[in-house]
């Protein structure tokens, strides 16, 4: 079996069979762009080529447009959460931010410079919509759903902005913005701390059967969109062909982020420079940006990250601006206790019937014969 | 003799029962981002609770135990009537809630191997899950309070 498929994968095919007949599949299907229209209910992957990204932003400035005004403006004054320690996260008079991830800004391009034959590379970044995304798995009230097509997005309508989807994203991704959303009409001070808020792949947008934004909008074609198997097989080609071209061929997995990563997204990013530079770059570059950003962001976490020490590049990711080094697959014992689960009953029943023909004649025996003792000595 | 004497398993079945239950309750509680945020990962040795993969393997865990434990006992009192038991639910209320708890639990674990479950399902299932497991909890509470008579095969037979 290829490593790229997963046991998840493999068992997916037969699984999701059974779970259409059961479920009845209650939700309709989705209206699919451009080429995936023909697959319809595919999963759908986004590939971005970044050796043709100059960094332009207008896949960001396309985004900002189209979402910045979905997301709501909070009260004033924000509750402060109980205990005080909880914080208030505000991003609102700073809607101007576009150089990380805010409530405000779903996507944001990172501007590397390198040592070597590619002296620069531009990265948009945004959710990398995971194939088992652990936001929405671990979300307590289905706030993070995930739809078919493989979208991943938060419904602002329920969610209580408890930030678990940030903590248990690898990247941290999900961005809160406090003082909006239904834990206002609950207990405000008590529990929930606003709405989280990411790139949903212009959900809305591609159930019309549209482009995303960011990919309408890009004068270079970075990205593209289609149904996952044919997407990774590009995605592979094209890292193939990065690391020929970087006279290291065969090592096309260097050069290819987002297949594997956390159990495998779908968001594939291909590089002409191998990964692992990309990564320690990024990392050079967060530190200096954390540096200079800790006077004006004391208080809000960045200092810290400033400082180094134990935690730093989770410090790092949590400022908004997600790293790129390789990342286990978080649902990994999920995924292996699920089997736990089904064998549980089975092993129980096994236990139960097992004794059916000996032990479990001599157990009602032994256990009658311990009543009648017991009756005996409560009569006498 | 206590009640423990005529159950199934002794003594043991029933702390193993408690020891799942308690577990599977408060790692189910500490997938709420509550653990943290009221200090509860402050006291000596707690730091584990505030990590949800942690409490979330711990919760599949205990729900494991708690399904074979179940199980066997809903195999050996199909075989053998009038069977005493020192542990578990003694209505169909707790019958009731840990059914749906196990429903709405599998399915949501389900979609680990792949299984592609509608987001409305997913809010209803998760919505579900959490009420029930409040429902279970208060229950129990409730029973601790008020105290709990010694199981008899009459009360058994009555669904008591």
């Amino acid at each position: 079996m290829p490593k790229d498929i997963s046991r998840r994968g493999f068992l997916k095919g037969g699984v999701s069979l059974a779970a259409g007949v059961a479920a009845g599949m209650a939700a309709g299907p989705l209206v699919l762009p451009g080429a995936a229209q023909a697959a319809s209910g595919q999963e759908l992957c986004t590939v971005l080529d970044l050796g043709k990204c100059i960094g332009c932003e207008a896949c960001v400035d396309a985004c900002r447009a189209e979402w910045q005004p979905t997301v709501p403006d909070p009260v004033k004054p924000i509750p402060q959460p109980f205990p005080s320690r909880v914080p208030i996260e505000d991003w609102s008079s700073r809607k101007d931010v576009q150089d990380r991830l805010t409530p405000y800004n779903f996507l944001y391009v990172e501007h590397l410079e390198l040592e070597g034959k590619v002296s620069e590379l531009h990265i948009p970044r945004r959710c990398m919509h995971c194939v088992n995304p652990p936001c929405t798995s671990l979300c307590p009230f289905g706030a993070s759903r995930q739809e078919k097509n493989g979208v991943v997005h938060i419904d602002q309508d329920i969610c209580l902005g408890g930030a678990k989807c940030k903590t248990v994203c690898p990247w941290h991704i999900p961005q809160r913005q406090s003082g909006v959303g239904l834990y206002l009409n609950l207990l405000p001070t008590l529990a929930g701390n606003g709405v989280m808020f990411k790139c949903h792949r212009c959900l809305p947008l591609v159930s019309q059967g549209k482009q995303p934004r960011c990919i309408e909008a890009c004068p270079q074609k970075v990205q593209s969109i289609g149904p996952r198997q044919e997407q990774v097989a590009k995605a592979q080609a094209l890292a193939e062909q990065a690391a020929a071209a970087d006279g290291r061929p065969g090592q096309w997995r260097d050069y290819l982020y987002g297949l594997e990563e956390n159990g495998g997204t779908n968001t594939l990013y291909v590089s002409p420079v191998p990964f692992a530079k990309v990564n320690a770059a990024l990392h050079e570059l967060h530190i200096q940006q954390a540096s200079q950003e800790a006077p004006a962001k004391a208080g809000q976490g960045r200092g810290q990250a400033a400082k180094g020490g134990k935690g730093l590049g989770r410090r790092l990711a949590q400022a908004g601006r997600p790293p790129m080094g390789p990342v286990a697959n978080s649902m990994e014992n999920p995924e292996n206790l699920t089997l736990a689960l089904a064998i549980a009953p089975v092993a129980g029943l096994a236990a139960g019937l097992g004794r059916l023909f000996g032990g479990a004649r001599k157990l009602g025996r032994a256990l009658e014969a311990r009543r009648q003792d017991a009756d005996k000595g409560g009569q006498s | 003799m206590s009640a423990h004497d005529h159950s199934p398993g002794g003594r043991a079945a029933s702390w193993t029962y408690g020891l799942a239950i308690g577990l599977a309750l408060f790692s189910g509680m500490a997938q709420l981002p509550i653990m943290k945020r009221y200090y509860i990962a402050d006291l000596p040795g707690m730091a584990w609770a505030a990590d949800f993969f942690a409490t979330s393997d711990l919760h599949y865990l205990a729900a494991a135990l708690l399904l074979m434990m179940l199980a066997w006992r809903l195999a050996l009192d199909g075989r053998l009537a009038g069977l005493s038991w020192s542990w578990g639910p003694r209505t169909w209320w707790g019958w009731g809630l840990l059914g749906l708890l196990a429903l709405t639990g599998a399915a949501k674990a389900a979609r680990n191997w792949g299984l592609y479950l509608p987001p409305t399902t997913m809010l209803v299932l998760d919505l579900t899950h959490l009420m029930a497991a409040m429902a279970f909890m208060v229950t129990g509470l409730v029973s601790l309070v008020m105290g709990r008579k010694e199981p008899t095969r009459a009360g058994m037979a009555e669904g008591l």
